[in-house]
């Protein structure tokens, strides 16, 4: 049969079947089925195109509601780039469309299109909702989907549909009772049937029997209004939904109403209409009220918490279970029970590995692991629900396990999750009396590590040996499953083998003997791992007994926590790696072939022992390589990309004013300072380090800009420019800009070291304020043989060891240089 | 009888208790306590700020022994305690009249 006469009996049929009042669902959906076949037809008929491509039903083809004038929504989805050969089989199958004389609204996007869906027009992302496959590779709708960012698409679909009724009943005054209604566009019409049926499709499925005029009230008057509009339809002819008086009364004829005059039958008529409008009209004001809002691909946020749109679906994708409770901590709510209900029942069906299938997900788990309100509530959720032990079968082993020690109180399962409540407590704001220590946790680079290694710590207890190494073994299998960098490894291992430690010296040990707190400084090596150690301790100690932590305990832990970290950023430059090779036997054996252990060990010879704890191997090795044959006035300097920001590197021969001009170079491009060492050796040679962020963006932005950096800083160095002229104009916006901060804090010390004279100086982060404070240094005649600098927030710390002619600073020299730190730091001339 | 109260090191306690129980002297009270002697605390330094210690961390070690065995008792405390070092803590002995086994009532003189 020609398409002509396949379209004309379908029509035919459509047409009878609305002549005896059937026009309704199933009518509809016949001559929508005939249509389908129609598009396939002319699909095959059109040829190859030069990708797979696929025809979809929208709208309410898509629904199989297609009316007699209705017009034939279509999506055109193509697998790669339109192609010559693609417009012509377009035309080729949408031609004899329009030649049958049908409205199409037709839609053509490649798949990739996917990715920019959120921002596609708000009538096709609604129309969308209803796509129904019709002919060719139905996958690349998924696709297409795959590509899209689910919750923003479903959150834009949402407000566009929101304000598209909103519009709408604003055209009608906002009222269903119309004496000439428009049967699709009108309050209670059929939109907001498919407006009220789309939003729950989008938030929650059952939300229409949930409230509103119930569903089998929807689905009379859904028929009811079908039967109508195809009345409409086949009277006017064409695309007309406007029940105007004239058609009332055909269409109570047609329908059959009872009544002895025509006036009768319309009332009755219209006062069914009226019935089933506002049915209708019911339930998309529920639904407007009580949909859930999206928070995710398959996660609305309802009343009841976090829950899946689709369970069945959500049950067979355990990648995206972690989803769910990160978006309850987002939005500081629970997970729903129903949704809790599902990953108990499917939990144990799947390995470690499916939950967490790619390295995005195992970063999503870190991320998730971040102390914050609410973290303890979702970990617990999970452990119930099975899921915990399911990611992490260690954590499986010590699920209600009993260790009878008359200290513990609780589970060893609860008292580690006990230990994530309290480190997430500090973070209250409710809670100020652990201010000293909320900051500590405040200021750490990775607090997600530490959660982690609460987790890990207790977990060797499901044995009764040494529960600290049986716990480190274990974290070594999570380690090696989550693939987790060698540096957090390194952090995390520690924790967990040392999470002992602390208490046992703070509380049992004499922190007041400086040999205890040496050997205590030197288990823990750097400040980041001292801060994560003291807060792990305090935690684990809380969460012994609601006894166990007394005030007295918390302080003898802080003063140890003092000590520790005075020693180490103030007493380091007194723990010097000596000629015996025995410290760095391990970084000899495992040299490169093209480095000497001589040369190894020469470079290493009278560098503090924390330049060790600093950098990591491979870093050592290099500065060595590039130690070699410097000569007296050369400079062996580099950049260096890395998570945060940047990296320069400098190793050369020290000279006066040498760690302020650095800084300076650094600071004349706008760099923002954040961490660095500078490290002196007695034979002369520096190694500095300075780790910054470039908030300009000029190294991104200008190719070409490192070299012109490290040009720069060679000729500043080399004194062929002047770092203190070009760093002038900045200095003045800066000190123009200047905001009301906290006033700076310069403390001179004498003891702390043995070599050195300590300044440490706490003060507001400024572009150049390292230039201006260590220039005040050089200026005076002082050697900065040792920086410590770190950013915390606006704070910046920074500790210099300094020497004049190789001695201390005398009183009246350490009062001279405070009376000029102050005056730079406020900015005084 | 005498109550000996002991003040000592955290860092002692477990010592103290060892050399008591020696001596066969099991019931004893500890308690945390803060205070300073001679010592008068000292103040630290965090971030080039000063905070005050002043109150030092240190432990309540109290048992009543019969009088044949007080001086036994305070000095296998001082041994115990001793680092030499200026704060290393203090004893004091007190005479006790009477006392009572709760449990029973019973009364030991």
């Amino acid at each position: 049969m020609t398409y002509a006469g396949r379209f004309t009996a379908a029509r035919h049929e459509l047409m009878a079947a609305t002549e005896r009042g059937e026009g309704g669902r199933n009518a509809l959906r016949q001559y929508s089925h005939r249509m389908d076949a129609l598009v396939q037809q002319l699909f095959a008929d059109a040829g190859a195109a030069s990708h797979a491509v696929a025809v979809f039903a929208l709208g309410g083809y898509g629904r199989r509601e297609l009316c007699l004038h209705s017009d034939i929504d279509l999506l055109v989805l193509f697998a790669g780039t339109i192609a010559a050969e693609d417009e012509r089989f377009l035309h080729a199958f949408l031609n004899p469309l329009w030649d049958l004389g049908l409205t199409i609204g037709h839609h053509v996007r490649e798949v990739h299109e996917g990715a920019a869906l959120e921002n596609d027009n708000p009538e096709f992302l609604l129309a969308l909702t209803d796509a129904r496959a019709i002919v060719g590779d139905a996958a690349l709708l998924d696709q297409f989907f795959a590509v899209s960012d689910r919750a923003r698409t479903a959150t834009r679909t949402l407000d566009a549909l929101k304000a598209l009724i909103a519009e709408r009943h604003a055209r009608f005054n906002d009222t269903l009772y119309q004496l000439e209604p428009d049967v699709k566009e009108a309050p209670g019409g059929l939109r907001d049937l498919f407006g009220a049926q789309t939003i729950a499709m989008l938030t929650d499925p059952s939300l229409l029997t949930q409230g509103g005029s119930g569903p089998r009230a929807l689905e009379d008057a859904e028929e009811y209004l079908l039967r109508v509009r195809s009345i409409l339809h086949l009277e006017a002819k064409r695309h007309h939904n406007v029940l105007g008086h004239e058609l009332q009364e055909r269409a109570a004829e047609i329908l059959r109403y009872g009544g002895s005059t025509p006036r009768q039958r319309v009332e009755r008529f219209m006062g069914d209409y009226f019935r089933h409008a506002r049915a209708i009209d019911r339930s998309l004001r529920w639904a407007l009220r009580a949909a859930p809002a999206p928070v995710g691909r398959n996660l609305v946020r309802a009343a009841d918490g976090v829950r899946f749109v689709d369970n069945r679906a959500a049950a067979e994708r355990p990648e995206a279970w972690l989803r769910v409770f990160q978006a309850a901590i987002d939005g500081d709510c629970g997970v729903s029970d129903d949704a809790l209900t599902m990953i108990q029942q499917n939990a144990g069906r799947f390995t470690p590995e499916e939950f967490l299938p790619t390295a995005a997900h195992r970063d999503a788990l870190l991320n998730f692991l971040k102390p914050r309100p609410g973290l303890y509530a979702r970990l617990s959720e999970m452990h119930d629900s099975g899921l915990l032990g399911q990611i992490i079968p260690e954590f499986k082993a010590i699920n209600c396990r009993v260790v009878r020690d008359f200290y513990h109180k609780y589970t060893v399962d609860e008292h580690t999750l006990l230990t994530i409540r309290n480190l997430e407590r500090l973070i209250d704001p409710a809670r100020p009396e652990r201010e000293r220590f909320a900051r500590l946790l405040g200021e750490l680079e990775s607090p997600e590590l530490l959660v982690l290694a609460l987790l890990l710590h207790d977990v060797g207890k499901w044995t009764d040996e040494d529960h600290a190494a049986e716990s480190t073994r274990m974290a070594h299998q999570l380690f090696e499953r989550v693939d987790l960098d060698r540096e957090s490894r390194g952090v995390v291992e520690f924790l967990v083998s040392e999470h002992l430690k602390m208490s046992l010296v703070a509380f049992r040990r004499d922190t007041e003997d400086p040999e205890i707190v040496r050997q205590f400084a030197a288990l823990v090596g750097v400040e980041e791992r001292l801060k994560m150690l003291c807060l792990m301790t305090l935690a684990d100690v809380e969460a012994v007994s609601r006894e166990t932590l007394t005030p007295w305990r918390e302080e003898l832990l802080w003063r140890l926590y003092v000590d520790t970290y005075n020693f180490l950023t103030l007493a380091y430059g007194d723990e010097v790696i000596g000629p015996d090779a025995s410290v760095q036997s391990d970084l000899i054996e495992k040299r490169p072939a093209d480095l000497e252990a001589e040369q190894i060990a020469h470079f290493l010879e009278g560098l503090p022992r924390r330049y060790l704890q600093l950098f990591a191997p491979e870093a050592v090795y290099r500065h060595v390589r590039r130690a070699q044959h410097l000569d007296l006035d050369a400079m062996q300097a580099w950049l260096e990309r890395n998570d945060a920001g940047w990296e320069l590197t400098v190793l050369t021969h020290d000279k006066p004013f040498l760690f302020s001009n650095i800084s300076g170079v650094l600071s004349s491009f706008g760099m923002d300072i954040q961490r660095g060492f500078a490290f002196t050796k007695p034979n002369g040679i520096i190694v500095d380090v300075f780790y910054f962020t470039d908030d300009e963006r000029f190294l991104e932005l200008n190719p070409g800009g490192d070299a012109q950096v490290l040009k720069l800083l060679d000729d500043v160095l080399a004194r062929r420019a002047e770092i203190a002229a070009k760093l002038k104009g900045r200095e003045e916006g800066i000190f123009r800009r200047r905001l009301p901060g906290f006033a700076p804090v310069i403390h001179c010390d004498n003891e702390a070291s043995r070599r050195y004279t300590i300044v440490e100086i706490v003060a507001e982060n400024a572009l150049g304020l390292l230039y201006r404070v260590s220039r005040v240094m050089s200026e005076l005649g002082c050697d900065v043989d040792l920086v410590l600098i770190a950013t915390e927030g606006r704070r910046a710390i920074d500790v210099f060891h300094l020497t004049r002619g190789g001695q201390k600073l005398t009183p009246s020299q350490q009062e001279e240089m405070t009376e000029n730190l102050q005056r730079v730091l406020e900015g005084r001339p | 009888m005498k109550l000996i109260k002991s003040i000592v090191r955290p860092n002692k306690v477990d010592e103290v208790k060892a050399a008591l129980e020696k001596l066969q002297i099991s019931g004893m009270t500890v308690t945390e306590v803060r205070g300073h002697g001679k010592q008068k605390g000292h103040t630290a330094i965090y971030r080039g700020q000063e905070y005050n210690v002043s109150l030092l961390p240190k432990m309540e070690v109290e048992v009543v022994v019969p009088d044949s065995m007080a001086d036994d008792a305070i000095r296998a405390i001082i041994e115990a305690a001793r680092t030499g070092e200026i704060g290393d803590g203090r004893v004091f002995v007190i005479p006790v009249g009477e006392s009572y086994r709760i449990r029973t009532g019973e009364k030991q003189t």
